[in-house]
């Protein structure tokens, strides 16, 4: 290669570099660096206050592998809700996201409707509810006698991992619905027509032309929820506290009251690494799973 | 010309910078319940000495922004932060006021939670007791005329009440920290056992030579959390603080576990409610039903700010200033530290007083020397327990288990 040529290819790159930068450079120190010092924080063994740091090597992660029950059960916990809730979210979203794709009346109303929800802080909406179920639901059993409302929807420990799923969920579909619309969009109407033309039925039409078209939409929607699912804190939080006992606890606010509560950062940064590695390897493997069902129209 | 007129514009600037700059202090407190009260204080030091105190009051997040703030470098002049356990965990942060001129003018009894090796590491800034607090209007419609002091007349009070239609206890049982207080208290005469002294019973614990397994008056703990729970309405593990006081206040509850801090908020739902305490069972000896009374909430002064005089002048008017010496019987309206403090006209600090002048069995707030960490761990635990998660006996292993793993990490 001539030198012109090789000083063209060095602008070039030079220019893409300084393209990227900025974006390249606030990643790296808001995101790669801290999670680099998560990683050696969790070889350690620390307060969060002392200004002496023990090095420790593996011994936090065969504690967790080993001998940490609360961590179990916090992982069944979050793998039982994230099921629940990323089939929910999804399936009810692509509903609405077909209900509302058709042209009815009021379809702007109702979108804006399901997707305010989303835009509400977590926080907020835990509270919300909390108040809804508890004293909510009391005056609405004092008017009806109904048997739902008498049921302890917070108190009760296998009612409680409902209630939050279902105020997860809740809070959710707006986002999700606003995904499946854009990927419906994209469905040719020609072919759809074709089909009708044909004579196939709603569902038939649905599952065979309008879902495999989209599942680029579907592989982002559960990447996401997916992902979110696993890192269910916020609703907990405000909700449950991760109560009654540990009952609703997931695993990130396993890790905050690790962390916070018991005052062990290194072993609250392992278990945190360990979370990073689950959502990375499921994540990867959904991607892979889905991107195989893509279908170009 | 341009240079010599940006030359004068720097003079300037620099001049308006040194001087006439107020000080501000920083700091970081909880119970926001005392808003006011800390704003009301804050505009009277302000018109008395001209600096200004800058307060930031969370509760929920508390001890989780306390540390991200001392860890990043962004520490308070001053903070808060538990009596007992606390001295070692912030002892790293906190500056000693062993040899401060104000510390004289505090009562012994207060000092007693900040002491370590004969340094004060923090100044008490409330005195406060908890114990069943109980609505004497309810009691006196249902016709309990002798107050219970043992399980079984807690028991046949609970009856009473729900006789007469109203729910005996409002349980508290979602907060996580309301049930170690209950707990602790059936458990308070322990240190009898125990040469009576606490640190001793404490240190037995934390060297594991003493389990929970083995207090055989853990069973008597269990029995009263049982009894709360069985008089505690349909819900008993939604209630939560604002319903404690809310059910009080209105008469639909007739006793709850809560401390004079709560007196505040009952009164605000129904400012003319009647309270009082009632003496904590520890089972069938009425001579020891007592209340806990201790001066658990701490002041303390960070040693490596910037402005640790201004600090300690503020502490010292408080102490010794006219508005700091009725800031906390007048305004706060809960029990002060100062030696010779006049007494508040609270319901609950007038109980206390005379309660304590009656010579009733008054136990510290012991529970408070467990390491940092257990009293949420412990409580979350109980929790579970009154949830029905564990029974009695799994319920002892875990506490023992939580206990041994904190133990082992603060090594």
């Amino acid at each position: 290669m001539g030198p012109a040529r090789r000083r063209a290819r060095i602008a070039r790159g030079l220019e893409f570099f300084g393209m990227t930068a900025p974006a390249l450079i606030a990643i790296l120190l808001f995101v790669e660096i801290p999670f680099l010092m998560s990683v050696t924080f969790s070889f350690t063994k620390w307060n969060g206050l002392d200004k002496a740091v023990k090095f420790i090597g593996l011994a936090n992660y065969r504690e967790l592998l080993m001998s940490d029950p609360a961590a179990g059960h916090a992982m069944i916990f979050t793998l039982l809700f994230t099921v629940l809730t990323v089939v929910s979210t999804n399936v009810i979203s692509l509903l609405f996201a077909v209900i509302l794709d058709a042209r009815i009346r009021g379809r702007n109303v109702l979108r804006a409707a399901f997707y305010i929800p989303n835009i509400i802080s977590l926080i907020i909406i835990g509270y919300a509810w909390r108040f809804i179920f508890s004293r909510g639901f009391d005056s609405f059993s004092a008017l009806t006698h109904m048997r739902i409302f008498q049921l302890s929807w917070l108190g009760d420990s296998r009612l409680a991992f409902f209630s939050v799923a279902m105020v997860s969920v809740w809070q959710s579909i707006g986002f999700y619905m606003v995904i499946y619309i854009a990927g419906l969009q994209t469905v040719p109407r020609e072919q759809l027509e074709a089909a009708v033309i044909d004579g196939t039925g709603p569902v038939d039409r649905f599952f065979r032309i309008t879902l495999p078209l989209i599942m680029p939409s579907v592989t982002v929607a559960v990447f996401y929820s997916l992902s979110n699912a696993l890192k269910t804190f916020d609703v907990i939080f405000s909700l449950t506290f991760g109560g009654p006992g540990t009952a609703t606890t997931s695993i990130a606010l396993d890790i905050y009251k690790t962390a916070f509560s018991d005052s062990r950062f290194g072993y609250g940064t392992a278990k945190s690494v360990v979370l990073f590695l689950l959502i990375f390897a499921v994540t990867v493997f959904q991607l892979s799973a889905f991107k195989r069902r893509e279908v170009e129209s | 010309m341009k240079r010599s007129l940006f030359a004068a514009a720097l003079i300037v600037l620099c001049a308006a910078l040194l001087t006439g700059q107020g000080k501000t202090l920083n700091l970081f407190f909880y119970s926001p319940e005392l808003t006011d009260q800390y704003n009301d204080m804050a505009r009277e030091y302000k018109a008395e000495t001209g600096v200004t105190l800058d307060i930031t009051v969370n509760q929920a997040d508390y001890v989780t922004l306390l540390r991200a703030k001392l860890n990043s470098g962004d520490i308070p002049d001053v903070f808060m932060s538990s009596a007992y356990a606390d001295n070692t965990t912030y002892k790293d942060y906190v500056y000693d006021l062993t040899n401060a001129d104000f510390i004289k003018m505090l009562e012994a009894g207060a000092l007693n939670g900040v002491t370590v090796n004969g340094r004060i590491t923090g100044y008490p800034f409330l005195v406060q007791s908890h114990s069943f607090i109980y609505n004497k209007k309810v009691f006196s419609a249902a016709g309990i005329s002798a107050l219970p002091r043992t399980i079984r007349e807690y028991e046949s009070a609970a009856q009473k009440l729900q006789a007469k239609g109203i729910q005996p206890f409002a349980t508290g049982f979602k907060e996580w920290w309301v049930l170690p207080q209950t707990a602790w208290q059936v458990l308070a005469p322990i240190k009898d056992s125990f040469g009576g002294d606490y640190a001793n019973f404490v240190d037995k614990l934390n060297s594991r030579d003493l389990k929970f397994k083995d207090i055989k008056e853990m069973s008597t703990v269990f029995d009263v959390l049982d009894l709360i729970k069985k008089y505690g309405g349909p819900k008993p593990m939604e209630s939560d603080f604002n319903d404690q006081c809310s059910l009080l206040a209105t008469g639909a509850a007739g006793i709850i576990h809560q401390g004079n801090w709560a007196e505040d908020s009952i009164l605000k739902t129904a400012p003319d409610a009647k309270i009082g305490f009632l003496l904590g069972p520890v089972g069938s000896a009425a001579g020891k039903a007592g209340i806990m009374f201790d001066s658990n909430q701490t002041i303390r002064v960070a040693k490596d700010g910037p402005n640790v005089q201004a600090a300690l002048a503020w502490l010292r008017w408080l102490t010794t200033s006219d508005y700091g010496k009725k800031w906390i019987p007048d305004k706060i309206k809960q029990l002060s530290p100062i030696k010779g403090a006049k007494a508040s006209s609270a319901q609950l600090a007038q109980a206390t007083v005379g309660l304590l002048a009656a010579k009733t069995p008054s136990y510290s707030w012991y529970y408070q020397r467990f390491p940092t960490g257990l009293e949420q761990g412990l409580g979350i635990i109980l929790q579970g327990y009154c949830a029905g998660q564990t029974d009695r006996q799994q319920t002892l292993d875990a506490l023992d288990a939580e206990y041994t793993k904190i133990v082992n990490a603060s090594k």
